[in-house]
């Protein structure tokens, strides 16, 4: 595993085709910003990373739109010694399919995120004190146009493209109706004009998980705080909407961790040696969820597979790097994001839209299938509108729009080009 | 034989194209790689819409700059309303549909003309190839072998139309090749025309 991090590490600094090292920086707006509910803040910041570099013209920007526990590091890598690069880095970079040689890249973090935009755990300057709670309701509209005040400083006068997924895709979307002379070509995968029941009933399960976390105390928790073991159930139950039954079952099967793995009684031939389980990357079985007492139960319910560790770890990460309240708001926004309803039917919110639009949905996504994502392009196609659908086969469920795939590549580079 | 196909599809195309009004909206049923679609929108300018059941088909169309939708091509019809488009083509396309009658209706419910293209199964060497032979034609057009093929449902043009009676579609016009797919054939075109062309509206 050292090896292949520092392979990583080494491709992602010197090998043409690498964005290389990159920082993050600070997009701060002094004036008030009034939210779609009507609540105002006084300003707001949004982090950003841009690769690539804006010509004369200012039209050569590709925006990227992150999903909910993305952020604005999509290529790159921060520090010699990171372990990964950044979230869609092999789509983006000189020569990939997002080529930063003639693109000008843009990611932010979203408005009510919590990797250095303005969010819930943000000091409200009024106050002095955290938002936590009395952060306005954030939408999807509200991402998009706290990202367009920040496109205007930089001189972006166009976006040749705005790609995302998942909410990114539904931030695609809100671009491109949103503002539709500024907005090329807009590129959704793996997303949904409106969420249905079950995308609904996710989240509502993963907000339960830290609304009825005693630390969560009503929004207010010190940073590093709060209801860690809440947020990591809400992000063990919603990674496995990510991933499909067959990758699940291909990657862990029913693998124990080998801490359970009980010997054969040939023990110490080549049997039991093959039967010792090779343990997922970033194994987390060692870790026990904090707050949850190790020992109570114990042995019976400790971590006996790896889909088990693997989940656990998933957690225990995400609470390193995610504000429960962040998660909150987040799969707030998404819930609510309905265009039809918002615009009466789909068609008319599409009324508005000038830009060629790619959708690309992905047939074992379950979270936000295939027929939501065609349904964009037929309302589209309904509204007069220049647009294309594809699909693509894949095992890997909603996460495939990260996919490495050469078909994905090219299908990206020939839209851009 | 890459070159020769290109020939033998450039004049149907050409003639589609010399049928398309400029700047029509145009679907293309089975669009494949987009290449008739991308002549259209060079020769008339049209508005272009593909359908194929392939990714990488519709990737091609993309990287071609057209708008095409992966998907069954009657599902797609079936989502948009009457005459949304100026014209619909199926070209080549006809012998690989399970129920080429259906999508024929739904084609000219969402376009006002309808526009078929198609290998003349009634062609004298396709008849001889089962007269004399016994067996499936084997020739530039049927390449393949019947285990290496999808079962087809060829036609002939005069299968086509009787279909066209009994439905009472109006054939606009027509345009028949010979078995070189160049040259206009004006006699027996069912027994010499190797590739027959349509226009159908209500």
């Amino acid at each position: 595993m050292n090896d292949a991090s520092a392979d990583l590490t080494k491709s992602a600094r010197s090998e043409p085709g690498e964005v290389g090292l990159v920082e993050p920086r600070d997009f701060v707006s002094s004036a008030p910003f009034t939210f779609d509910n009507g609540l105002a803040i006084p300003g707001f910041t949004l982090r950003y990373e841009t690769y690539g570099r804006l010509n004369a013209t200012g039209d050569n920007a590709v925006l990227i739109c992150h999903a909910l526990s993305g952020d604005h590091h999509c290529a790159g890598i921060h520090a010699l010694t990171d372990k990964k690069p950044g979230w869609w880095n092999n789509l983006i970079g000189p020569g990939k399919a997002v080529d930063t040689n003639k693109f000008f890249v843009l990611c932010a973090n979203v408005i009510g995120g919590c990797q250095g935009s303005t969010g819930p755990s943000s000091i409200d300057p009024r106050t002095g004190q955290a938002y936590g709670i009395t952060f306005p309701a954030v939408t999807i509209r509200d991402m998009v146009r706290t990202q367009k005040r920040w496109l205007d400083s930089l001189g972006v006068r166009s976006l040749y493209a705005v790609i995302g997924g998942s909410m990114g895709g539904m931030q695609v979307l809100q671009w491109s109706l949103e503002y539709p002379a500024f907005v090329q070509r807009a590129l959704a995968m793996a997303t949904t004009a409106r969420e249905g029941a079950q995308a609904i009933a996710f989240n509502e399960v993963g907000r339960q998980a830290i609304l009825q976390d005693p630390e969560w105390n009503h929004g207010y928790y010190p940073k590093g705080g709060g209801p860690r073991v809440g947020l990591a159930i809400a992000r063990m139950m919603a990674h496995i909407t990510y991933l499909s039954d067959a990758s699940m079952d291909r990657k862990f099967g029913r693998k124990a961790v080998a801490a359970h793995h009980k010997p054969t009684p040939t023990a110490g031939t080549s049997t039991a040696s093959a039967a010792v389980t090779v343990v997922a990357p970033n194994d987390a079985s060692g870790l026990s969820m904090e707050g949850i007492d190790p020992v109570a139960p114990a042995a019976t319910f400790d971590v006996r597979f790896e889909v088990e560790s693997y989940l656990r770890y998933q957690g225990q990460s995400f609470i390193n790097r995610f504000d429960a309240n962040s998660y909150l708001y987040i799969t707030r926004a998404l819930d609510q994001f309905d265009l039809a309803a918002t615009h009466g039917s789909l068609e008319q919110a599409f009324a508005s839209v000038q830009a060629a639009t790619l959708v690309v949905g992905f047939t074992s996504d379950w979270l936000f299938p295939p027929e939501q994502n065609r349904a964009i392009a037929l309302a589209l196609l309904r509204a007069g509108k220049r647009v294309s659908y594809a699909e693509l086969a894949t095992d890997l469920g909603h996460d495939s729009f990260l996919l490495e795939s050469p078909q994905i590549y090219d299908l990206v580079r020939g839209f851009l080009n | 034989m890459s070159l020769h196909s290109h020939l033998k599809r450039t004049v149907d195309m050409q003639i589609i194209a010399d049928w398309v009004e400029p700047g029509a909206r145009v679907l293309d049923l089975g669009c494949g790689r987009g290449v008739l679609l991308e002549y259209l929108v060079h020769t008339k300018q049209v508005h272009a819409v593909g359908v194929d059941l392939d990714f990488d088909k519709i990737s091609a169309c993309v990287r071609r700059g057209l708008t095409a939708y992966q998907g069954d091509m009657m599902a797609l019809m079936r989502a948009l309303p009457e005459n949304h488009f100026d014209r619909v083509i199926c070209s080549r396309t006809l012998e690989e549909l399970p129920d080429p009658g259906a999508i024929i209706e739904q084609a000219l419910r969402i376009g006002r003309t309808v526009t078929v293209g198609f290998v003349n199964h009634g062609y004298w060497k396709n008849r001889t190839a089962a007269f004399f032979c016994g067996r499936k034609p084997r020739n530039s057009v049927y390449t393949t072998a019947w285990y290496e093929s999808r079962p087809s449902n060829p036609a002939t043009i005069a299968d086509f139309e009787d279909f066209c009676a009994l439905r009472e579609l109006r054939i606009a016009r027509s345009a028949h090749l010979h078995g070189d797919w160049k040259t206009t054939c004006r006699f027996a075109p069912n027994l010499f025309a190797g590739y027959a062309l349509y226009d159908l509206t209500h």
